[in-house]
């Protein structure tokens, strides 16, 4: 009875870590890109052209590792144009994340049509022989692949990082005041590349564990607003990486328990349920907009573009 | 017009006509062909000026949705679900009561259709209004849930036995057709786009309360000094550009669909938002520059036919030229203030 309970306890926890493991990278990249006082919307688009160029690559190499990399890469390229469009034109951040988006939901679907029905080597499980007859971790390792480890260790690095190094000390800066940052030696322009680069590099690995590691497959607009979605659950984590695990995973669970309700074979629409993980995003905004807050934890410099 | 934005204006349509040959130059096509083919396809005979129109008329509608929230200073992407939600309140309407005479059928099936997309549009309203929810993020996503909503009616209630596997409802009696210029696409929709554009051209210039939503866009504190209820404002905005995004929603399923099937909007919300985003929320200037983008995606469809250019470029040439308008103005900004140093 006890091992049935953790095989199932094990097999949900697992699928919730998987389905959230790409939204914890793009989450995470978002998080650092408004820390310093920019948000873009165009996560959307990166993690969308990661996915794509993360699949193609993975498809022609064979090697899921070149594929999650180049998916990356892709994503921090787009978020040139984004950094190109905020930080040399001045122009509108919402209105250039937007334009991004714009950019790779078309490139993809104009290039990814040849990538429709591949097949992708996936990475490999961690779990191994020793392994099966350890409770729960056994289970929990067989169905899992680095991506999980990876996202976890992304996460405290950051959150170490931002709040215990130089450099992490002068994004904070640079996202509470530009001006201050800069009479104090700091380049808020600079930092803010860097921020929006790193925000596109997580976003595009994300993406690519999303159809290199996760489903495996490609379609067209396959991210399905998990990037905006992403945009939304940084306001929910209060800015804080941390914070990102835990609510990333709020999705992942809502994700998961529809997909099982689906597999149990209720007479409830697929398409219903698939509308569930939105609402669940909805509702955690409106409930961390409800509870009674002090410290809102939002970057100053953020309030001037962001309400 | 002012001065400097006809020299913007200009500059972002030469900006953008540059890109247009750079991408198709990139896509290994011969440019300058197909940039003429795409003016041919766009306005070239009586057929493709049908259908120009024909995609004008949900872009033009979107684009206003967005504009209206604009002129409060918020940033609604919420038409596409909007759009979705009008389709379903408005064939809900049709399926209520289809032995209606169209006198009577049509007006409950749009209103229906506009009490839709408005209670879809002042969900996110309240939400900004009451809790300082960011309306942006919001409306983008609650556009994924109304998409599934309709998925779930045509696959589920509201399918039409008869259709096979093919999910739809039945097709729209006569009477719920909305009327169209015999031999074409363009529907009473496009009409009533263009009334409701004048409408709210009026409304934001002249109206008595045009003076209390500048106020408010400008400064919201200033407004409320002076009593101004902006949570009020908020609310009524989104619900108004609901409004109009369900009637684009539901013209579109009447006049060119026949009945409620998935993919109604080729994504025509986020592109009604770049409308009203390069025509800065006003209803006049949307009008020609919503037929242009039409004009756009209308005649990649065709090229889709023809050349066999797939009509996702017409997303990037979006993207594209949202990106110009973006940057242009910041980039002649930098020179003049160059020049003058």
């Amino acid at each position: 009875m006890d091992a049935e309970l953790f095989a199932i306890l094990a097999a949900w926890s697992v699928a919730t870590l998987r389905s959230a493991t790409p939204l914890i990278f793009a989450t995470l990249g978002e998080t650092l890109t408004q820390r310093v006082g920019v948000i873009n919307l165009g996560i959307e688009g990166e993690m969308l052209m990661g996915a794509c160029v993360g699949f193609a690559v993975g498809v022609a190499t064979n090697n899921p590792w070149l594929g999650l990399m180049a998916g990356a890469f892709a994503g921090a390229l787009l978020s040139l144009v984004y950094a190109f469009l905020v930080l040399v034109t001045h122009a509108n951040q919402i209105g250039s994340g937007l334009a991004v988006w714009m950019i790779a939901l078309g490139t993809t679907s104009y290039f990814g049509r040849a990538l429709v029905g591949q097949q992708v080597t996936p990475l490999p499980n961690l779990g191994s022989d020793w392994m099966d007859d350890i409770p729960f971790l056994g289970v929990l390792f067989d169905q899992m692949t680095m991506a999980v480890p990876l996202a976890i260790a992304a996460v405290l690095f950051a959150a170490w990082w931002l709040a215990n190094t130089r450099p992490g000390m002068q994004w904070r800066a640079v996202g509470e005041s530009a001006v201050v940052a800069a009479e104090n030696g700091i380049r808020p322009r600079l930092v803010r590349l860097h921020a929006i680069v790193v925000g596109g590099l997580l976003a595009g690995f994300g993406g690519a564990i999303l159809s290199v590691d996760y489903t495996q497959t490609w379609a067209q607009e396959m991210t399905k607003g998990r990037g905006l979605i992403a945009v939304g659950l940084v306001i929910v984590a209060r800015w804080k990486p941390i914070l990102v695990l835990p609510i990333c995973l709020v999705f992942g669970l809502a994700e998961v328990a529809t997909l099982r309700v689906q597999s149990a074979g209720f007479a409830v629409s697929p398409h219903l349920l698939a509308a569930v993980p939105y609402l669940v995003v909805l509702l955690i905004l409106i409930v961390s907009h409800i509870m009674p807050r002090r410290d809102t934890g939002m970057p100053a410099d953020l309030k001037s573009v962001f309400a | 017009m002012s001065r400097s934005a006809f020299t913007t204006g200009l500059v972002t349509a030469l900006a953008f006509a540059v890109l247009i040959l750079v991408f198709f130059a990139l896509l290994g096509k011969p440019p300058f062909v197909m940039v003429s083919n795409l003016v041919i396809y766009a306005v070239g005979d009586t057929y493709s000026i049908s259908q120009t129109f024909a995609k004008t008329t949900p872009i033009l509608l979107c684009a206003l949705a967005a504009a209206v929230p604009g002129r409060l200073g918020l940033i609604s992407v919420g038409a596409e679900g909007q759009l979705y939600a009008g389709a379903i309140a408005g064939t809900g309407a049709v399926l209520l009561a289809p032995a209606l005479p169209a006198v009577l059928l049509v007006p409950f099936m749009l209103a229906s259709a506009a009490l839709g997309g408005a209670a879809y549009g002042c969900v996110p309203g309240l939400l900004r209004a009451r809790l300082q929810i960011n309306e942006t993020i919001t409306t983008l996503v609650l556009n994924y849930v109304s998409v599934l909503l309709v998925n779930a009616l045509v696959f589920g209630p509201w399918k039409d036995p008869e259709s096979q596997g093919w999910p739809a409802t039945a097709f729209f009696p006569q009477e719920a057709i909305l009327p169209s210029l015999p031999g074409t696409r363009i529907h009473l929709g496009l009409l009533l786009a263009i009334v409701f554009a004048i409408g709210l051209h009026a409304f934001f210039t002249r109206g008595p309360s045009s003076q209390k939503i500048r106020i408010l866009a400008g400064n919201r504190k200033v407004g409320e000094m002076f009593g101004l209820n902006f949570g009020f404002w908020v609310v009524a905005m989104m619900s108004l550009g609901g409004a109009i995004a369900g009637i684009a929603g539901i013209a579109e399923v009447s006049a060119i669909q026949g009945r409620l099937q998935p993919n109604i909007s080729l994504g025509y919300g986020l592109t009604g938002f770049l409308v009203a985003w390069l025509s800065r929320h006003q209803p006049l200037v949307i009008v020609p520059v919503a037929f242009l983008v039409g004009g756009l995606v209308a005649a990649s469809d065709a090229l889709q036919l023809f050349a066999k250019v797939p009509a996702s470029s017409a997303v990037i040439l979006q993207g594209l030229l949202f990106a110009t308008a973006l940057a242009v103005p910041g980039l002649m900004k930098q020179m003049r203030l160059g020049f003058g140093r």
